[in-house]
């Protein structure tokens, strides 16, 4: 095997160098500035393309362009709403010309995987942004400008973490247990994790493939999506020099503060609750007139944050080399206290033509970024990370009484936030841990990339490459003994401290051959490839206690590490692909490409590890024919259709071996012996999901091109999904990995791009999009019916014939407001008169949660019916101005911090609308609460409708204004811009909450695709002002 | 310049591409996998110590919402009892048990079934692969397999005892298709704990030449006649017992609370307990914390625990000595101040067991050992056996050995009712909190009508029973007194044969 193979690399590498240098021919740079032919302005984004070849490039902000091509090569260039020309080089090195409105073809050209298409003959379905577009969103990472401008991909910001919490979610993908996060491919590189580290001033333009022939040639790593990133390189001959700047305040608007109890309304629902047991009201509650407004404890936790960020770019084209650097700066303080962001990025990307044929290219982007996040998200019993340190603080400072001070009159901090005697549980002042606790993570991160270009004859690219992602990255968590955990004792609480180590190392080695050549109107372009890929991971955790001395933190102070939770994980896989295309067109007319993909992984099982990857597409641009000449109002039509099997390879890297822990210690008498024992079976057949993918689309444009209508039909079914399938503990075992069931997908994509005005004066153009995704079940384990949310809460369902994790509970029905009331109700066994009513679904007379009998039902859906995005672009001689909408309809959020903020049983602080409970048949309050004297837990545990509400949303995310100087032509300054924004601007929502894209899990984490849509409390989603200018040189 | 870069190309080809299946190959590193274990003596050896590993697990208090064996063994029975506590609601699965209205979502039931089961997987992987390695010394073989049989046989009287039947496991799971059993009838589980028993008694090493804390021959001929005990064959007990006792490897301490000193983990008396140390490794117990009669402040934590830095216990206290059981001590019995203390919350005084409590210096950091098996009831266990044979006089000698060390007259000439009821008594207290009241009362068939009465007094007077003013148990508690309690519906849900 070896032998061939190494052979077959001889061969083609001899050929590289050897066989076809003879009829190689003379290559050169050609650059120059493309204006409207109309208005005489520079014009952006105009594409040019190597005639018959993929190679192209796009013009900058300023029209200027260059692009290495053959000397006798014909440039194709294009813009949208233009009529593109074919100009021939002739040998010259300068070409400046203008384009007018009213084209008939449609040549943009689209970065694809492993290559760049132009727009006309994609046959898949693929979306690019040019990140132009998103350049004044004051953000620090790039998928959350994205919000509302992708057709399909459901991008939500579920914690407003600083440099956190976006989840992208590709034509609605899940899994049970797979990662469904999409694939990021940068330059060429698939990454390991997310770009969110990456400063998004280094992109030039995001590519997102969604369907099955545009992903299959990422095979088992394709059927999340892929997003390819291209950063940016070297553009214009004279070399030019930008700053971008902005800075502004972040503040988390009034509207979806929790509106709890103040400190009189707090006290009095105490006394009220003690008066109603018949009991003494103590003290502290007899007067709550003396509370007055209390103290706010949510309104503690935030601030007004400032936020800025620093680009610089410069680049510069010499005659055998280009390099682009861009440098930038970030910096956000959180809206939460004791919260802030920062990251310092550089990337020089350059390019060296060591002779006509031969291009070397080297990239080396190191980033730098500083987390400190408190733990702010999850539920009030949230533990950071694997240890007893609080979570959850922002739902237990909302939780707090506020008839108790964060703060003393005199400035200093109380320890604790209780009554002894009368408080229930052990209170640390959650404002003092939220300040006091370091939760730090510093990251370095470097992407690398180095390349050899070799193009022996007309048509023919050979390139190989490698790749390196290395990142390290220092977590310090400080948990000094003034804070501790709910439910455990005051502070002064044991000091703990955690410190971790990760890094890891992820190279590429690829290597491709493209051959494009055209035969009268047959048109060929043939991939073929390898690649190798290793990952290696490793991970070291110290667990301190004990600290004598909050001040000093080192290990040495601490008299205890705790062996439980301090380890080393080392985690590796590798991957082996093969893989080519085939791109053969009719006159630019009939559209077909046909791919594969074979990839071979450690993480699947002995029994099973390779896979094959194939798809085939095809499109006709039956504009092109003649019947359609009548149609005049019709610029361009194409029909396309798409058909592949493409994977899911995130099945965790060592879920196929039965693992052995020999950490099962035992002691006998004083001795600790090392025991050990198989802790998970193995399965040896264990594979990747896999993603058979079905796309129908249409473009068509409109008015000489004014009007472009895009349409996809999708269905996707996934099969051999990864399920930890539940077995009976009496095996000894808790689970089976397995890859069984079915998950079906399906949806209709629309997008309408309008150039509505477009003079010398004044543009106007709007993007609409909206998607309508759906899944079903189709079946699940053998003998598994129904999965419920991982990790043992039985809120959310997923049943064959159902959507996935469909929210599971009774319906609530008021309360027994009087004993006629409750002798003629249905009613569980713990019911009384005032306690909570429920439907009785089953009919039986009797209300049931769980067991047998159970009355729970769906009562909630946390997919939206329907997500759509709508941009308005505005120009106004110099000035600017955009508006981005994004929104979602018919999705539910499932409020189960009300556990907490609707606890009737008075042990924490409660929201307003708790004064309107049940308190006797005279006084049965709003029907919502219950009365809080008895069997109060089952309005609180017993999942119920009373938690769901409507998260249809529409936020008005960002809006622009921008304002360009006139300049001097003599000027040093090109281009002087200065701009104002807001960015969320305006939620419109039903639901009560700050952030309608919420959905964490209990302990604060990116929720599972089988338990979304809940709110267990997180980081508000700030309102962001900034001002801004660009300055080019 | 070509060529230069051509050659580099070449080496970096070589270098980066090898690709044959080991590149793709990358078992785990942090951990052992089982396609390399189970090779050698030391696996082996290392895997009967996992084996043992679970039980503390059982034992301890186990995570918020459950307790360990003693919520089962002693709980429900009219020895102990909880502290109702009106601010700390999160309490259910305990007081249920207590009260006699559990439901299967019960986590303390669950963690006792899965728990077990956790050790007979153990103990099944051992005896399936242990025949086909070679090992250095067959003596080690040997007493591996006898701990393997011995600790396979308790798990399986512990689940039959407290569920009835349950499915029978034997060989190891490898998948899905086995994983699920069809519930086992008692009787059958019984024959197949008697086999284990006997395995393990002709496997295993006396004490005197086992490793400390590990199984014994003893430990199995105890647990032998404990399953003879409960089928009511006294004189297959009587001659196991008879074996036991006259082994010679056992005593009685002088002293009652000597039993429970730190200092004597494992002594003479001791057939068999479970394992725990002091420390941060994670091998402490702190089972006797669930027991303080909470809420209590930080000084009156130190004051029952001994351990300087105490923090407030705001929860709910559990297994808190009732006044039937304080009541049930004979007058100048010793065992009394050894057993139970109590302390002055809000001028009212509340009992706490006090035997388990041992010094430590950490609060919930105990090195406090579980007795599972004592030579005081093998004592109990023959006097018993004997006396149900109809020989209440040769009853005597056993049951007052017991009596004396507690400084009680000895009990002689009486008849075989009486006898049965003071030595029933007699276990009460000598094995008070130990987990023995509980099946005691069950395999007597004194369950029904003692638990009835019990519940009759506590719903009568709750606050004797220290609910606070206002408060008393459910309406539902005490009508149905159960012998067995459900099978976990977590498991329920998995196994269609349920």
């Amino acid at each position: 095997m070896r032998t061939k193979k190494t052979l077959w690399l001889g061969v083609l590498f001899m050929a590289i160098f050897c066989g076809f240098t003879a009829n190689a021919q003379q290559r050169i740079t050609v650059s120059g500035t493309v204006t409207d032919a109309e208005t005489g302005q520079p014009l952006p984004g105009v594409t040019v393309v190597e005639q018959g070849t993929t190679n192209g490039t796009s013009a900058d902000f300023d029209g200027n362009y260059s692009i290495d091509v053959a000397s006798d090569a014909v440039l194709t260039f294009s813009s949208v709403g233009y009529a593109a020309q074919n100009i021939p080089v002739n040998g010259r090195t300068q070409i400046d010309l203008s384009l007018s409105v009213d084209s008939q073809q449609l040549d943009e050209v689209v970065i694809v995987g492993y290559g760049t298409q132009t727009s006309r003959k994609v046959t898949g379905a693929v979306q690019q942004i040019d990140s132009e577009q998103l350049a004044d969103i004051p953000v620090p990472q790039v998928t959350q400008k994205l919000q509302g401008r992708l057709v399909g991909v459901q991008i939500n910001q579920t914690t407003g973490k600083p440099g956190q919490g976006i989840q992208v979610r590709v034509r609605g993908q899940a899994s049970i247990l797979a990662g469904s996060d999409p694939l990021y491919v940068v330059d060429g590189f698939p990454i390991v994790g997310d770009i969110s580290s990456i400063n998004p001033d280094e992109i030039e333009s995001i590519s997102v493939l969604k369907d099955a022939a545009s992903t299959s040639l990422y095979g088992s790593r394709a059927a999340n999506g892929v997003v390819l990133i291209t950063t940016k390189s070297g553009k214009t001959e004279q070399g030019g020099f930008s700053i971008s700047y902005y800075g502004g305040v972040q503040t988390v608007p009034q509207k979806g503060r929790p509106d709890l109890m103040n400190g009189t309304e707090f006290a009095q629902f105490k006394k009220e609750s003690y008066e109603d047991l018949g009991q003494p009201v103590p003290e502290p509650f007899q007067n709550p007139e003396q509370y007055g407004e209390g103290y706010n404890w949510y309104d503690a936790m935030l601030r007004t944050a400032p936020i800025q960020s620093l680009n610089i770019n410069w680049n510069a084209r010499g005659e055998r080399s280009s390099v682009a650097v861009v440098a930038g700066v970030f910096q956000q303080e959180g809206v939460m206290i004791n919260s802030d962001f920062k990251r310092y990025s550089l990337r020089a990307n350059s390019k060296f033509k060591l002779n006509d044929q031969l291009d070397l290219g080297i990239s080396v982007a190191p980033t730098y970024t500083i987390d400190n996040l408190p733990s702010s998200d999850g539920a009030f019993y949230a533990t950071n990370v694997n240890a007893g340190i609080p979570g959850g603080l922002l739902t237990n400072a909302m939780q707090t009484w506020p008839i108790l001070p964060y703060q003393n009159e005199d400035g200093t901090l109380p320890l604790t936030a209780w009554i002894p005697g009368i408080s229930a549980f052990p209170t640390p002042n959650w404002y003092r841990a939220a300040k006091e606790i370091k939760n730090e993570t510093k990251s370095m991160r470097v992407l690398g990339n180095v390349y050899l270009q070799y193009k022996p004859i007309d048509g023919l690219t050979l390139k190989t490459s490698i790749n390196g992602d290395f990142g390290n990255s220092s977590f310090f968590n400080f948990s000094p003994s003034t804070v501790s955990t709910t439910f455990a004792a005051l502070p002064p609480a044991i000091a703990t401290s955690i410190r971790r180590e990760s890094k890891y190392l992820s190279w590429l080695n690829e290597n491709t051959v493209t051959y494009a050549k055209s035969f009268g109107d047959h048109n060929f372009e043939v991939l073929g490839g390898i690649s190798y890929q290793k990952y290696e991971a490793d991970n070291t955790q110290l667990y301190l206690s004990n600290f004598p001395d909050d001040r000093v933190r080192t290990i040495q102070s601490a008299l205890n590490i705790d062996r439980t939770r301090s380890f080393n994980n080392i985690n590796e896989w590798s991957l082996t692909s093969y893989f080519s295309r085939l791109n053969y067109d009719y006159n630019g007319k009939y559209l077909i490409t046909l791919a594969l993909r074979r990839d071979g992984s450690s993480r699947f099982g002995s029994n099973n590890r390779w896979g094959n990857f194939p798809s085939v597409s095809a499109g006709w641009v039956f504009s092109d024919e003649d019947f359609t000449e009548s149609l005049d109002f019709m610029s361009f039509g194409k029909i396309r259709a798409s058909y592949g099997i493409i994977g899911n390879n995130n099945i965790g890297n060592y879920t196929q071996y039965a693992l052995v822990d020999n950490s099962l210690n035992a002691v006998f008498g004083n001795t600790i012996a090392s025991g050990a024992g198989v802790t998970t079976l193995g399965n040896s057949n264990l594979g990747w999901e896999r993603t058979k993918q079905l796309d129908i689309g249409l473009d068509l444009r409109f008015f000489d091109n004014r009007v472009e209508f895009i349409y996809d039909y999708y269905k996707k079914n996934t099969t051999d999904l990864l399920f930890n399938v539940d077995i009976p503990q009496e095996s000894g075992f808790t689970n089976f990995n397995d890859n069984v069931g079915e998950i079906e997908f399906w949806g209709h994509e629309f997008a309408v791009i309008s150039r509505n005005i477009s003079n010398d004066n004044f543009t106007w153009t709007t993007n609409f999009n909206v998607a309508f995704n759906r899944n079903k079940v189709i079946s699940l384990a053998d003998g598994v019916d129904r999965i419920f949310n991982p990790g043992g809460a039985y809120t959310s369902i997923t049943r064959p014939g159902e959507p996935l994790g469909q929210f599971w509970g009774l319906i609530h029905d008021g309360v027994y407001d009087n004993q006629a009331e409750f002798d003629a109700s249905p009613r569980a066994v713990e019911s009384e008169v005032g306690t909570v009513k429920f439907v009785d679904v089953n009919g039986d007379g009797v209300i049931t949660f769980g067991n047998e009998n159970d009355d729970r039902t769906v009562i909630g859906n946390p997919f939206p019916d329907y997500i759509f995005g709508l941009t308005n672009d505005f120009k106004y001689k110099n000035w600017d101005a955009s508006i981005v909408i994004s929104g979602s309809v018919g999705n539910d959020i499932a409020v189960t911090n009300d556990q907490g903020t609707t606890n009737l049983d008075g042990v924490f602080n409660v929201l307003r609308d708790v004064k309107d409970r049940w308190r006797s048949p005279e006084n049965p309050g709003s029907g919502r609460y219950g009365k809080t004297t008895g069997a109060t837990f089952m309005e609180r545990d017993w999942f119920s409708s009373r938690f769901i509400e409507d998260g249809s949303y529409l936020t008005v995310k960002n809006i622009t204004v921008g304002y360009s100087f006139p300049l001097r032509e003599t000027s040093f300054l090109k281009r002087a811009r200065l701009y104002g924004s807001i960015q969320q601007a305006l939620v419109i929502t039903g639901y009560r909450g700050v952030n309608p894209e919420i959905s964490t899990t209990t302990q604060g984490q990116q929720a599972n695709a089988l338990a979304l849509g809940y709110d267990w409390g997180a980081y508000p989603v700030p309102r962001t002002f900034t001002l801004g200018f660009n300055l080019s040189f | 310049m070509k060529k230069i870069i051509t050659i580099v190309t070449l080496i970096a080809a070589g270098t980066f591409m090898s690709c044959s299946e080991d590149f793709l190959q990358l078992p785990p590193e942090d951990s052992l996998s089982q396609t390399i274990f189970f090779e050698t003596q030391s696996d082996f050896e290392q895997a009967i110590n996992a084996t043992y590993a679970p039980l503390r697990d059982l034992h301890e208090v186990g995570a918020a919402n459950f307790q360990g064996a003693w919520g089962m063994g002693e709980l429900p029975s009219d020895n102990t009892y909880y502290k109702y506590n009106p601010n700390y609601r999160a309490v259910q699965d305990g007081e249920s048990i207590a009260d006699f209205y559990v439901n299967d979502g019960n986590g303390t039931i669950t963690n006792k079934y899965t728990t077990n089961y956790l050790i007979i997987a153990r103990a099944n992987q051992i005896l399936a692969l242990i025949d086909e390695v070679e090992f250095d010394d067959s003596a080690v073989k040997d007493n591996v397999r006898g701990q393997a049989h011995f600790l396979r046989a308790l798990a399986y009287f512990d689940l039959v005892q407290f569920y009835g039947s349950v499915p029978l496991h034997l060989v190891p799971v490898t998948g899905r298709d086995d994983a699920a059993l069809p519930l086992s009838t008692p009787d059958a589980i019984y024959t197949q704990i008697l086999s284990d028993v006997n395995e393990a008694i002709g496997l295993l090493p006396s004490k005197s030449a086992q490793e400390e804390g590990r199984a014994t021959r003893g430990a199995a001929q105890m647990l032998l006649a404990n399953i003879h005990m409960v089928q009511e064959n006294w004189s297959s007990a009587e001659s196991v017992l008879t074996a036991l006792v006259g082994s010679g490897e056992y005593d009685l301490l002088g002293d009652y609370a000597d039993v429970f000193d730190i200092n004597n983990k494992n002594s003479v008396e001791s057939i068999f307990e479970v394992q725990f140390l002091e420390g941060t490794e994670g091998f402490a117990s702190s089972f006797q914390y669930a027991w303080l009669p909470m809420p209590l402040t930080a000084d009156q934590v130190a004051e029952i625990t001994g351990v300087g830095n105490s923090q407030a216990a705001n929860t709910e206290g559990f297994n808190i000595p009732t006044p039937d059981l304080l009541e049930s001590y004979e007058d100048g019995d010793l065992r009394k101040t050894v057993s139970i203390d109590s302390i002055e919350v809000d001028e009212t005084f509340f009992p706490y067991i006090d035997k388990f409590w041992t010094p430590h210096s950490t609060p919930q950091i105990t090195g406090s050992n579980w007795p599972v098996y004592r030579y005081s009831e093998a004592l109990l266990f023959m006097a018993e056996a004997v006396n149900e044979q109809g020989r209440p006089g040769d009853a005597e000698q056993y049951l007052n050995a017991v009596r004396s060390r507690a400084g009680l007259t000895p009990i002689t000439g009486v008849d075989q009712a009486t006898m049965r009821q003071a030595i029933m008594d007699e276990r009460r207290v000598e094995l008070a909190f130990e987990n023995k009241r509980w099946p005691d009362l069950v395999r007597t068939g004194m369950a029904q009508t003692v638990m009835s009465a019990f519940g009759d007094r506590v719903k009568a007077n709750p606050q004797e029973y220290y609910f606070p003013e206002g408060f008393g148990p459910p309406a539902a508690a005490f009508t149905t007194i159960y012998e067995t309690f459900p099978l976990p519906a977590s498991e329920a849900l998995l196994n269609p044969n349920f």
